[in-house]
């Protein structure tokens, strides 16, 4: 008996995004496993493609159950995938170890930001993949800290390269959670799929970084509230956003 | 994005970058059994030196392993 296909486009639109975002991020990590600064570090890189490439393996057979994927079932496996979900910056190998510490840090937190969101998430398969990725995620997440304070504390041209490499991956990274109004994430929330709306997604986003972006000195145009919630005091290029792709540009 | 620290004198990247700290690390399999030394890893901070440990030694899985930097290792015989 064959099953139903579901035909949910935000959710296909949304899994579609984290899988081919994960495989990038695997690729892009990957290059420069042969090319960063120790061998310790090479090697906490290689471990990091390993897993993003593990999570994209999980997601993309999820679309399969999809009428949208079913529709074009090409676009189902990543290696004759033409559509491009992922982030704009994720579409050239990253020009040198800060671009890669700078995704780690934002656009990796920032998926991580929407997994742990979906924890008790309605969709079954999305709960039982959310434990497993954040466990390994959180020391991907150690590994930018880390190396974000390595960098910016090295002074000169090293940070002066970090504060460069950040700021194409901060827009995308806030940007990817969509506006608060964003069709997608709304019909998510109201689902059950994931438990907030996409402004404390991009709120709980913040409060993982801005403590690290502080430590170092690196100021962000946000600010926290009364209630300690962190808020962006400048607008994002919705005009230039793509609400499928979830990309800019 | 702005940077508040003041502009350092400029520093060779690779120099920047080096990482000195030694780290012993010691791990054990099973709770009957000693921890006991499997190597050891190069970083300037805790966090890192956390990071680098548990994605080189991953051979095993340990049920525990901890990290001594060996700058603060006594020695009272030495050999």
């Amino acid at each position: 008996m064959v099953a139903t296909a579901i035909d949910n486009a935000a959710l296909f639109d949304v899994l579609s995004s984290l899988a081919d975002n994960k495989h990038l991020l695997g690729r892009r990590y990957a290059y420069w496993s042969n090319g960063a600064p120790s061998l310790e570090a090479a090697v906490a890189a290689a471990a990091m493609v390993q897993d993003e490439l593990g999570h994209a393996r999980t997601l993309y057979p999820l679309l399969e159950q999809f009428a949208q994927g079913q529709a074009d079932p090409q676009q189902l496996d990543p290696m004759t995938r033409d559509t491009r979900y992922r982030v704009a910056a994720l579409d050239h190998e990253f020009a040198g170890w800060p671009d890669l510490i700078a995704a780690n840090f934002l656009l990796d937190t920032a998926l991580t930001t929407f997994f742990a969101a979906a924890q008790n998430s309605s969709y079954e398969p999305l709960h039982a993949r959310a434990p497993k990725v954040l466990q390994e995620e959180r020391l991907h997440f150690m590994n930018a800290e880390g190396w974000v304070a390595r960098l910016a504390n090295a002074g000169g041209a090293v940070r002066a390269h970090l504060v460069a490499a950040l700021a194409p991956w901060w827009k995308e990274s806030l940007c990817w959670f969509g506006p608060d109004d964003d069709p997608a994430m709304r019909r998510l929330y109201n689902d059950g799929v994931i438990d907030v709306t996409p402004d404390t997604l991009r709120s709980r986003f913040l409060a993982a970084v801005m403590p690290v972006l502080n430590r170092v000195g690196l100021e962000e145009p946000v600010e926290q509230d009364a209630q300690g919630e962190w808020r962006l005091t400048h607008a994002l290029p919705w005009a230039q956003w793509d609400a499928t792709t979830r990309r800019l540009g | 994005m702005k940077t508040a620290a003041k502009q350092s004198a400029a520093t060779p990247r690779r120099a920047a970058l080096n990482e000195t700290r030694v780290w012993q690390v010691y791990a054990r399999q099973k709770y009957d059994e000693p921890l006991h030394e499997i190597g050891n890893i190069v970083a300037d901070d805790v966090e890192l030196a956390k990071v680098y440990a548990r994605s080189i030694y991953d051979e095993f899985p340990w049920i525990e392993m901890t990290l001594i930097p060996r700058d603060s290792i006594v020695t009272v015989i030495a050999s």
